[in-house]
């Protein structure tokens, strides 16, 4: 059988509250987050992915972005967790918490059934 | 396509889309200064130009029933085409027996079936290519029709054969050519330099049957096996060119064999039984 990478469809459902989590250690730019996602393991972040997260979540009150002025290229977008973004991450981290120790349970089960 | 190239059709996607201009200019600088870093391949890294385009859109003005996903509830439009108690026999066999369908605008329906079942035969019913022995069929407007093979006009480029083709659809030069290649871009494909289509790989001349197919926005797309055989990315961007096109209100067929085409579709109607197993709204 074909093993296909799972990563990029198991990111979508996460991708927001790992944005978030960075964050949460100050602010940062897209592609810095982007190049820290994959030093975590997460394999290439598309900007196709990222950049609708981060404004979304920038729309939602989550974050806030400023524009600096690159290192000769253009602009940089700046973006920091508000305090609505730190009460989201907070619920966020909870609820993902609970759903991974649900996914790992179904796991163990038929683990143990060997 | 090189960075400067999709930025500017960027760019472009964003205005058609009534995105402010400010706004879109923060999201081209945005992509641009990704890219420089990355040194990634636009297309790879960030899709094609009017997907981004459509992602940014949607983020910037979230909808409370968010488009672009099946079974996100829209009114059904009027109907677009029929087809009742359609019987069909060739050879000597039964191809088709008494088969009901209803394809409504702004809906995407999907026609699954065993091989044989007549599923392609339907298809060239509802384009008008064969006749029925049996049954009624009505069609509304404007068909776009892209065979499972063949089609092509084998030694023309694909933007040649966007000339030829719109102009069979009163499209100016300029507007076919502009069209098709946008429809290309949408399925992660670059029409504008691309060889003869006896020169492109099976996926690519379905690719480009699709476009030819939605030449002029006809008012019903039907579509015979469209990405069969394509990688996921492939399919996964034809059902996003597929959702816009219903967004838009038009109607589509379409026979796939791909299990999560299901999911995908806002109806299915499967042959060989022809049983309506989901239907929209």
């Amino acid at each position: 059988m074909k093993t296909t990478d799972q990563r990029p469809a198991w990111l979508r459902g996460v991708l927001d509250l790992c944005l978030l989590a960075l964050l949460d250690d100050g602010e940062a730019y897209g592609y810095e987050l982007a190049r820290r996602l994959e030093e975590l393991g997460f394999g290439t972040i598309p900007g196709g992915s990222l950049y609708p997260a981060l404004l979304r979540r920038e729309k939602l009150g989550h974050l806030h972005a400023e524009w600096r002025a690159g290192d000769g290229g253009p602009g940089r977008k700046y973006y920091a967790l508000t305090p609505a973004g730190r009460t989201a991450l907070a619920q966020e981290r909870i609820a993902w918490r609970a759903f991974a120790g649900s996914v790992e349970a179904a796991l163990a089960t038929t683990e143990a059934r060997r | 396509m090189t960075a400067a190239t999709w930025l500017e059709r960027l760019a472009h996607e964003l205005d058609a889309l009534g995105v402010p201009a400010a706004d879109a200019a923060a999201i081209v600088v945005e992509a641009e200064s990704h890219l420089g870093e990355a040194a990634a391949d636009p297309l790879a890294s960030f899709g094609p130009p009017a997907g981004y385009a459509r992602l940014m859109a949607d983020a910037l003005a979230p909808e409370p029933s968010a488009a672009g996903t099946a079974g996100s509830v829209r009114a059904a439009g009027r109907v677009r085409a029929r087809a009742v108690a359609v019987r069909k026999r060739y050879r000597g066999r039964t191809v088709l027996d008494g088969v009901d369908l209803t394809v409504r605008d702004g809906e995407a329906v999907l026609l699954i079936g065993p091989n044989g079942c007549g599923k392609s035969t339907l298809l060239r019913i509802l384009a008008g290519l064969v006749r029925p022995d049996g049954g009624r069929v009505e069609v509304d407007g404007a068909v776009g029709y892209a065979p499972q093979h063949g089609g092509l006009v084998a030694q023309l480029t694909p933007c040649e054969q966007f000339v030829l083709f719109g102009r069979a659809r009163g499209l100016s030069r300029e507007a076919a050519v502009r069209d098709g290649c946008r429809v290309a871009d949408q399925l992660g494909w670059d029409a504008a330099r691309a060889p003869v289509a006896d020169a492109l790989s099976g996926g690519t001349r379905q690719k480009l049957s699709v476009a030819l197919a939605a030449l002029g926005a006809p008012d019903l797309l039907l579509l015979d096996e469209p990405y069969q055989g394509l990688d996921l990315d492939s399919a996964q961007r034809f059902w996003e060119l597929l959702w816009d096109w219903r967004d838009r209100g038009r109607a589509a067929l379409v026979v796939a064999h791909a299990a999560d085409a299901i999911e995908r579709a806002d109806a299915v109607v499967e042959l060989g039984g022809a049983v309506a197993l989901r239907s929209a709204a």
